[in-house]
């Protein structure tokens, strides 16, 4: 489970998140929504271990980050919006990297298996990712995250950029990972895309969670209004 | 670490422009050892033919006075070293051919420099050249962009989350590219053994790995802070500048200052201000060739005691050999205060420079690779040593035949034979073993790897600080 309790931020005299709150518990999918600067990268950055909160504790799996960074990020997947891969290496190559980096030895065939179970073309998987969309890159960066057997899965902005087939496949591939028992967090500007994938969906505004809602609460358009209600107050 | 060095070897390995830039490095690489190798040899065989040519000269003297001979003198060539086809050190602008004659030490003629005018300006194509100057510069350009690619493309993040920590990770791009110029290394040393296999002896395994060495940790210098500065600042550009800015400083400016300012701390007296003194001196003694000199006379008058006779015509050996003998006799002392004293400066100068390592590694790496090819300075001096003594050698043989060959006092007309000619022995020049000069080096090695260590301490403690978000 994710945790976050009354979690502050702030870098210099900006004040990038006030007292956060926020749980994502076994096989959720908690989008959060809001516009640049609200504190969406910023939250993920203090669950990596990358930022540390001015206050307040954040765990997963009731492992406190600052605690045991390593151990909390051994559970953590992580998918950027853009996944920068090794452009000299093959799908495949990549794979491989970041798994021996985390001591998995994977034969070539659980790498092929992981990704294909991620939607990664099998043609595509020993060529170089140089010549990769960024839906293909994104696919591998989510196979790195499942080889990993990560726990939580923790994206920023993953569709942006995506064409509407590739965005489809990837709101397909997190709801498989949830439906397995992943907890994931995704961070994202796409409220349609996020009203469809996810169970939970928080607003975020000037680094203050100004709701929290279930996805089945509110149709796509009630969560636009609701939104730019919220982001024009 | 192994996994992050296998990858970036990869990188090398399949990028195109890294391929071709290395491909034209080697080959470049290639033709200065060839070259280099071949100049040695053609320098050896010429210093063969003209040592035969000289020394033939020499054993063909049909009849001669031996005084007469010592004036007629011989050359002594200063032998090509093949450990110099790696490193030409001050070879080329010291000369290499020198008059051994009575009465006079000569100075070295006949530099390579003072009679080409590529070598003057530029110094020789030799793979030191290549390995002092372009293989750190290609690490540098290797180098800077290894850490901050991967913090700009977010990489970092991801590396460190699979489980690296980023002082694995500095590490393992520094080792991939320091193996880089090790390589390099490793294949000159190959290329420079295959080439001299016959003449491959203890001492110069010893010498060339010493070479080795000195090299290697000056490039983990050079790729330890240029991946530490990729590291640390933000942008590789900056990166590269602060490198590149290290670089020029290393090699060209501070250099030439510490060098002036050595010369500034421990001048060496001007020509002129040497010979004048030297002859100033000189004057003070015999004078082998004045009969009438006060101290010849002196001599004369204590020799005639100790044989016992009234005058010069009544001894049994020849008074003019022992004068030029006395007169000789002075002469060395006279070159030894004053070479001494030069040797004395310029190993005060030599110390001096040696401690510009603290703050330029360069300058370590330049006192050992020269030094441990045998063509710095040292071992120069140590030549110039040697033909001095045999000098000395050559000439008392000549004065003690004039003096007890069986001649008479003022008779200059008396000859000695071929034989006897033949019988005084040619210059042997016996290169200076290693393990006697080893301390002189010692300081820069120590220096170097202080520097290693520094470096490994700098991205230990300095990496804590890296900003991955």
């Amino acid at each position: 489970m994710i945790h976050i309790q009354d979690v502050s931020k702030s870098f210099k005299d900006n004040l990038a998140i006030q007292n956060l709150n926020l749980e994502v518990k076994k096989g959720e999918i908690l989008g959060l929504l809001g516009a640049n600067g609200a504190g969406k990268s910023t939250t993920i950055n203090m669950l990596l271990g990358f930022l540390k909160p001015d206050s307040g504790t954040v765990s997963i799996n009731e492992i406190d980050t600052f605690k045991n960074v390593q151990g909390v990020r051994e559970q953590i997947g992580y998918i950027p919006e853009n996944v920068n891969l090794y452009p000299y290496l093959t799908g495949i190559e990549n794979l491989d990297y970041f798994c021996r980096l985390a001591g998995l030895n994977y034969s070539k065939d659980e790498l092929q298996d992981f990704l294909t179970v991620c939607g990664l073309q099998s043609e595509a998987h020993h060529q170089r990712v140089s010549g990769y969309s960024k839906g293909m890159r994104q696919k591998v960066g989510i196979a790195i995250a499942y080889a990993k057997n990560a726990e939580v899965y923790l994206l920023d902005e993953p569709a942006s950029g995506l064409d509407p087939l590739a965005s489809n496949e990837l709101s397909k591939l997190l709801k498989k990972l949830a439906s397995e028992g992943a907890i994931i967090l995704m961070a994202s500007h796409d409220i349609f895309r996020v009203r469809e994938v996810c169970h939970r969906i928080g607003i975020l505004k000037n680094g203050i969670l100004v709701k929290e809602l279930h996805s089945k609460d509110v149709s796509a358009n009630e969560l636009e209004n609701l939104y730019l209600e919220f982001m024009q107050n | 670490m192994l996994q992050i060095i296998k990858n970036e070897w990869r990188f090398l390995v399949r990028s195109r422009i890294f391929l071709g830039l290395s491909i034209a490095f080697i080959l470049t690489l290639l033709v200065s050892i060839f070259l280099g190798n071949y100049q040695t040899k053609k320098q050896e065989q010429t210093h063969q033919n003209a040592k035969d040519h000289v020394r033939q000269q020499w054993v063909s003297i049909d009849e001669m006075n031996p005084h007469s001979a010592a004036h007629y003198g011989t050359y002594v060539f200063k032998p090509a070293n093949l450990l110099s086809s790696l490193d030409e050190g001050v070879n080329s602008v010291t000369g290499n051919v020198l008059r051994v004659e009575g009465h006079v030490q000569n100075e070295i003629i006949h530099s390579e420099a003072s009679q080409m005018q590529a070598i003057s300006r530029f110094g020789k194509l030799k793979p030191s050249l290549l390995l002092q100057y372009i293989v750190p510069l290609l690490l540098i350009f290797l180098a800077f962009n290894t850490v901050s690619s991967e913090k700009q493309s977010g990489r970092l993040k991801l590396l460190i989350l699979q489980g690296a920590k980023p002082l694995q990770i500095i590490l393992s791009k520094t080792f991939s590219v320091w193996l880089y110029g090790v390589l390099l290394l490793v294949f000159v040393v190959i290329i420079y053994g295959i080439l001299n296999i016959d003449s491959i002896t203890a001492e110069v395994l010893i010498r060339t790995g010493l070479f080795f060495l000195s090299y290697t940790l000056y490039y983990f210098i050079v790729s330890g802070l240029t991946v530490f500065f990729s590291a640390r600042w933000q942008n590789a550009t900056l990166a590269l500048t602060s490198m590149l800015g290290i670089w020029i400083i290393w090699t060209i400016f501070l250099s030439n200052i510490l060098m002036s300012s050595v010369e500034k701390w421990h001048p060496l007296p001007s020509r002129n201000e040497f010979q004048s003194a030297m002859k100033e001196d000189r004057s003070k003694g015999l004078d082998g060739h004045n009969p009438k000199d006060k101290r010849g006379l002196a001599l004369k008058e204590k020799v005639l005691k100790e044989y016992g006779v009234d005058s010069l015509s009544q001894l049994p050996i020849n008074f003019d050999g022992m004068r030029m003998q006395a007169d000789e006799d002075y002469g060395n002392s006279v070159w030894d205060k004053h070479f001494g004293n030069n040797r004395n400066v310029l190993q005060k100068q030599k110390q001096s420079f040696q401690l510009g390592g603290i703050v330029n590694p360069f300058i370590s790496l330049q006192n050992t690779s020269m030094g441990f090819m045998a063509s710095d300075n040292l071992h120069h001096q140590e030549f110039l040593l040697q033909v001095e003594n045999y000098r000395r050698v050559f000439i008392k043989m000549l004065n003690d035949k004039q003096t007890y060959g069986g001649s008479k006092t003022g008779n200059w007309s008396w000859k000695e034979d071929n034989t006897f000619f033949k019988s005084v022995p040619d210059f042997d020049h016996k290169p200076i073993k290693f393990s006697t000069i080893i301390p002189n080096y010692l300081l820069d090695i120590v220096l170097l790897a202080i520097w290693s260590i520094i470096v490994v301490l700098l991205i230990r403690f300095g990496t804590k600080k890296i900003k991955i978000v």
